[in-house]
């Protein structure tokens, strides 16, 4: 049973070997929107424990493995499924953490497709409607979500770690490489921030490097615990 | 008094600029911009602290032209479309804090905000700038098309973040350039421009470059106030009959 154990370890070893040096990332893509909170209790302020975490727009620029057409395609983002678990004041920011959540890419064809209205005063299904419309080309896990809003000035800043769990396109990511994080500004101080919205939103996401895996013996690797 | 407050307030309503329609997306967006600290930088500068009296710079590649400013096209392979960011000067950091859990805010004054068109796409974010190519491949090409002021910059960092992401905006006050007279949204003057985004000062190959402190994602929104429509005296009496 031991020698059974051991060699699963090992065999484990080899196949997920990760490198120790800083891995180069790529961007995936790019986006710009907006966000607001839903639900949100009557009163509560941003990123109130409970509150949930929306955010939509447009995703301009795709990138590798992704294949993209933005000629014919409109191509839109919407974050959504993050409820804020709690928040920490540090100074005039506050903090806040989220449970797990999702941003999906939808693919929409520009003719005889809906363009993507914000619309105003969200939860707005009818708005929402012209961002989900199309084809999800991917779905991506957003975990360790953190929002750092400076409510003295209204700008902040969000980051999480993104995870490739689906979409049509989920079979141009290598196995092992589907991991990657995420990151945007805020801003509450836009004037162009459509009614009902809580802050301007742009961010990027970059795919980690792919998990290097090193081709060896049996032999070798024994040697390595002997 | 009631009587006259209508009409003050309709002459407030008259007054405003007939404006264009509001504009959702960005004037300007880019991907990326970084800035840097010229020699001969501060001793102790960090993304932790930025001590007063650091000049603080950006270069950066323009990716998306929104209204008023579409009819530029960043796709033509003839044209290139750049900023330079000059002559921040930090005001010192202060520390916040709460147990462990810090951030960093840095005011920044002075800085000049320079857009250019350029027949040539040869910008590149070289290491460890100034140097042969930075910012000179960013300024290169036809007289400015945008200069600004800015009248104030923030630039905020904190140690909880595993990413190291932090946010850099401030505020544009225009003030020449070719393109200045698109940016009045059918007023006489202006508008101000705020320039706003993400920063992350992650030195993760492809993310961070040596020289270079913040990697910037954002962009530049024309700050017009909303539209309003004319209107004639009679139009405006019958709303309130």
């Amino acid at each position: 049973m031991r020698r059974f154990t051991t060699t699963l370890f090992l065999a484990a070893c080899v196949l997920v070997a990760v490198p120790t040096a800083a891995r180069a990332q790529s961007l995936l893509f790019d986006y710009v929107g907006f966000d607001y909170e839903d639900p949100k209790a009557p009163g509560s302020q941003f990123g109130d424990v409970g509150n949930g975490y929306v955010g939509l727009g447009t995703v301009p620029f795709l990138f590798a493995p992704l294949v993209s057409n933005t000629t014919d395609n409109e191509y839109t983002f919407v974050i959504d499924g993050l409820t804020s678990t709690g928040f920490t004041v540090v100074g005039p920011f506050r903090v806040v953490d989220y449970s797990p959540g999702t941003i999906t890419i939808y693919e929409d064809a520009k003719a005889g497709g809906t363009t993507a209205d914000f619309g105003t005063s969200p939860p707005n299904p009818a708005s929402l409607a012209t961002f989900t419309d199309g084809q999800p080309i991917l779905v991506g896990q957003l975990t360790a979500f953190r929002f750092a809003i400076d409510n003295s000035n209204g700008t902040g800043s969000f980051e999480a770690v993104f995870t490739v769990t689906g979409g049509t396109q989920l079979n141009l990511f290598p196995l092992n490489q589907r991991v990657g994080w995420t990151f945007s500004g805020s801003t509450g101080n836009a004037l162009n921030i459509p009614e009902g919205y809580a802050h301007q939103i742009d961010g990027q996401t970059f795919l980690n490097e792919p998990v290097s895996v090193r081709r060896t013996s049996w032999g070798r690797l024994k040697a390595g615990y002997r | 008094m009631k009587r006259w407050l209508t009409n003050l307030g309709a002459a407030l309503l008259l007054a405003l600029p007939a404006g264009q329609a509001l504009a959702v997306g960005p004037m300007m967006d880019w991907d990326p911009a970084y800035f840097y600290f010229p020699a001969p930088q501060p001793v102790g500068l960090s993304p932790s602290n930025q001590p007063a009296g650091a000049v603080m710079r950006c270069v950066g590649q323009i990716s998306l032209f929104g209204p008023p400013l579409d009819f530029l096209n960043v796709n033509l392979p003839t044209r290139e479309y750049t900023f330079f960011i000059g002559d921040l000067t930090s005001l010192g950091t202060t520390t916040v804090a709460n147990g462990s859990l810090e951030a960093y805010i840095t005011n920044y004054s002075g800085g000049t905000f320079t857009l250019y068109e350029d027949p040539a796409r040869n910008s590149v974010f070289a290491p460890n700038p100034e140097n042969g190519q930075v910012p000179s491949t960013f300024t290169d090409g036809s007289a400015p098309l945008l200069i600004g002021n800015f009248t104030g910059l923030t630039v905020t960092t904190n140690n909880f973040t595993q990413f190291k992401v932090g946010s850099i905006e401030g505020n544009i006050q225009w003030t020449g350039g070719s393109l200045i007279g698109e940016l009045t949204g059918g007023g006489n003057e202006p508008c101000p421009g705020l320039f706003t985004g993400g920063a992350t000062w992650n030195t993760a190959p492809n993310i961070g470059i040596p020289g270079y402190m913040f990697r910037h994602d954002g962009k530049l929104d024309l700050q017009c106030p909303t539209a309003a429509r004319k209107s004639t005296w009679g139009q405006l009496k019958t709303l309130y009959r």
